[in-house]
């Protein structure tokens, strides 16, 4: 009985029979065997069967307009069982959304994605005693077109395994997905678009048959009340409850844009010059100053994984707001524009710190830097220490600064930064012996550090095209010495 | 309309498109009138619903994002908390940290203005502005604690007394571009004083002295307060090395 638990892939398991070998293993005793390589063609299978993912430089996929995540769950494998001829995806992120399944590996560069809309059934986790021990399976019947391809209008359909490696709970990853597949919100963004289209022709042929003579101006009065009063009717049905709210929602947003355009218009328009108005119209255009963020990550959908995907989606959303404020800006308000852009889905300051602390296991091109005051601030890694040193070098390198050297203020003006962090850049930069101080009378100033270019054993010896003897020729212009 | 030949056929032509005018202007201001109103209905209703079905809406996440489009657009805040007896006594729950998003948003919004230094008055007021549906208002002890709340991030938000009031600045010294102008004026003479800084950039009075405090404090000013017109300068070496200012300066006070 022993033999009958023992389950790794699927030669453990009584009564199946073992999978034949697709890649019999390599013979390095033979040249050439090499070829074609495995992975290459393994890949390639890979790429026809499911469709690629596209994702960010923090690894966070793209997401399609209104997709929203519902479900994130680590340690998943893809398997197609009864097609041994399409390789396992192992151990990656599985990532439930409102339109697809999402499989990114664990490296998180790249990923394969199977439309919501090719997934035919889903089965339940099977409960037994034999499961039990075994990972949590969930299959699902995708439709397959003729290629291999998995994807909406297939031919024949096919059975993929989703297996749960991880410590997390299938029932309720079964719950969400079997919510996501009745709600068919992919097929809504799809069908409304069509409806539109259809509907705007049709309207447009209806009204050019059915329409009442527009006569005049009184034909045209008539119109804006019937306008005025339908819009009223909506308003008064969408805000009787919630759920007519939830059924009526598109309508209204298509509405209040329209309000919000036709309002900004006739205000310009009229240059009025009421406080109140531009109190309105100003509150208005702020709030389009943040890009909102469709599906934050919370710790519903992406539970033990929170940190890491919070993590990553800031790095996402900080690069547009730090190239505004010219590669630094301050963690307070990075807090302020994160949760704007999440909307009511806050964080506390004590999340948004963990986050930018897990920066540091991933490879993401953003970075926390804490000053000596206790100030926070994120900076780009391209706009970090070295290119400032070697902009503060070559600024101490000119024939002016070789003679009189170069104070914060100087520094500051030229970098375009505030003139304490200037001093701060070249307190690091002496540290490191790029620089030496000088204290005088005048206040702090910089030198370049001549001291490396003197070789201890020569010390009268000056090259002709070094440092040292550009520095010579630039003191005895002036007279001093 | 019968077109008429002549002067009188100009002048009725000119007169009919004039009546036109009027009534297409007569229409305007009703339909923009309506509008409005039905703004502010769909305004108010949306601040209702964002308080009653904050979690409701929050647990469907495509509805969520609707619901969100429409604030935005109408211009509708959707943080609305109510402040719990316990979040009072004990400082949790949502409404200090959504008060302090506000908080931090009004300050960014106003730092082109203000140089990151505002009253903290002020920014009750504005605050109550935007929070005008809320049951109660904001006091200056909720502002404070909010900000106090927003210490984990840095010190980049701190609240300072000069005399009676309190000013709260928002952004930190190192990241300050009003020292960089000071210095840039004083490039001429190599000092300033406080008049000058306001009149040549425009700024309040509290926002010049404030800067030209902390530059004081970085050791890149030195005070002079012997003048004949009993005025402070500030003088900046860094600038302009103390003897080449100090000769012809010298020259000018003597004379």
């Amino acid at each position: 009985m022993a033999g009958s638990i023992k389950l790794k892939g699927s030669q453990g398991l009584p009564g199946l029979q073992r999978r034949p070998l697709l890649f019999p293993p390599l013979d390095e005793s033979k040249p050439f065997s090499r070829w074609p390589p495995a992975n290459l063609f393994r890949e390639t299978m890979a790429a026809n069967w499911l469709a690629p993912v596209l994702l960010t430089a923090s690894g966070r996929p793209v997401f399609l307009p209104n997709e929203v995540e519902r479900c994130l769950i680590s340690a998943v494998d893809l398997d197609a069982e009864e097609n041994p001829a399409l390789p396992t995806l192992r151990s990656g992120l599985l990532v439930l959304t409102s339109h697809r399944i999402l499989w990114i590996d664990e490296s998180s560069t790249s990923g394969r994605a199977i439309p919501l809309a090719a997934v035919v059934h889903a089965f339940p986790p099977k409960k037994s005693l034999r499961s039990m021990f075994a990972s949590p399976r969930i299959r699902i019947q995708v439709s397959v077109s003729p290629d291999g391809r998995v994807g909406e209008k297939g031919t024949r359909s096919e059975m993929v395994t989703i297996v749960m490696r991880g410590k997390n709970d299938p029932d309720v990853f079964y719950g969400r997905l079997l919510e996501v597949l009745r709600s068919r919100t992919w097929e809504a963004s799809e069908g409304s678009e069509g409806r539109e289209r259809g509907s705007g022709s049709g309207e447009g042929e209806g009204s050019a048959r059915v329409r009442m003579p527009v006569v005049g101006v009184s034909g045209i009065l008539r119109k804006e009340q019937e306008m005025w009063e339908s819009t009223d009717k909506s308003l008064q049905e969408a805000f009787h409850d919630l759920n007519a709210l939830m059924s009526k929602a598109k309508e209204m947003v298509q509405l209040a844009e329209k309000m919000r355009q036709k309002l900004l218009l006739g205000s310009s328009a009229q240059g009025s010059a009421n406080d109140d108005e531009l109190g309105s119209k100003q509150e208005m255009q702020d709030w389009l100053l943040s890009v909102g963020i469709v599906s934050p990550v919370t710790k519903e959908s992406a539970g033990a994984l929170y940190h890491q995907q919070l993590s990553r989606q800031l790095a996402d959303f900080v690069k547009l707001p730090l190239e505004k404020a010219g590669g630094l800006i301050a963690l307070i308000d990075i807090y302020c524009l994160f949760n704007r852009a999440r909307g009511t889905e806050l964080i506390s300051p004590e999340d948004l710190l963990q986050a930018c602390a897990l920066w540091e296991k991933f490879d993401v091109p953003v970075m926390l830097r804490k000053f000596d005051s206790g100030v926070m601030v994120i900076q780009n890694k391209a706009h970090s220490d070295d290119e400032v040193f070697a902009r503060i070098t070559s600024l101490a390198q000119k024939p002016d600064a070789l003679r009189m050297g170069i104070s914060p203020s100087d520094a500051a003006l030229t970098l375009g930064i505030a003139p304490a962090l200037a001093k701060e850049h070249m307190l690091t930069a002496e540290s490191k012996g790029l620089l030496c101080r000088d204290v005088s009378p005048d206040g702090f100033r910089f030198y370049i550090n001549l001291f490396k270019e003197i070789d201890p054993s020569d010390i009268y010896s000056i090259k002709i095209t070094g440092l040292l003897d550009a520095w010579v020729s630039a003191v005895s212009i002036s007279g001093q010495t | 309309m019968r077109r008429r030949p002549g002067i009188s056929g100009l002048q009725s032509a000119a007169a009919a498109r004039d009546q036109y005018r009027l009534v297409g202007e007569n229409v305007a201001k009703i339909r923009t009138d309506l509008m409005k109103e039905q703004l502010a209905t769909f305004r108010s209703q949306l601040e209702e619903f964002a308080r009653k079905h904050k979690n409701d809406i929050r647990k469907n996440p495509t509805f969520r994002t609707q619901f969100h489009e429409m604030c935005a657009k109408v211009g509708v805040d959707p943080l609305a908390s109510n402040k719990g007896f316990w979040a009072e006594l004990l400082g949790i729950g949502d409404f200090y940290y959504e008060l302090g998003v506000q908080i931090v948003e009004i300050c960014l919004a106003t730092r082109s203005h203000n140089g990151g230094l505002i009253n903290l008055q002020e920014l009750c007021s504005l605050l109550c502005q935007r929070r005008k549906t809320a049951r109660e208002a904001v006091s200056e002890d909720d502002c404070l604690r909010a900000i106090s709340k927003l210490k984990a991030l840095g010190s980049g938000f701190e609240v300072i007394t000069v005399g009676k009031k309190k000013l709260v600045r928002s952004v930190p010294t190192e990241l300050n571009k009003d020292h960089n102008e000071i210095l840039e004026v004083a490039q001429a003479q190599g000092y300033v004083m406080v008049e000058e800084i306001e009149k040549r950039l425009s700024w309040p009075s509290g926002r010049a002295i404030d800067a030209l405090e902390t530059l004081l404090e970085e050791g890149l000013a030195m005070i002079d307060d012997g003048h004949r017109d009993g005025k402070r300068r500030y003088w900046f070496p860094c600038v302009a090395p103390i003897s080449a200012a100090l000769g012809a300066d010298g020259l000018r006070s003597s004379s």
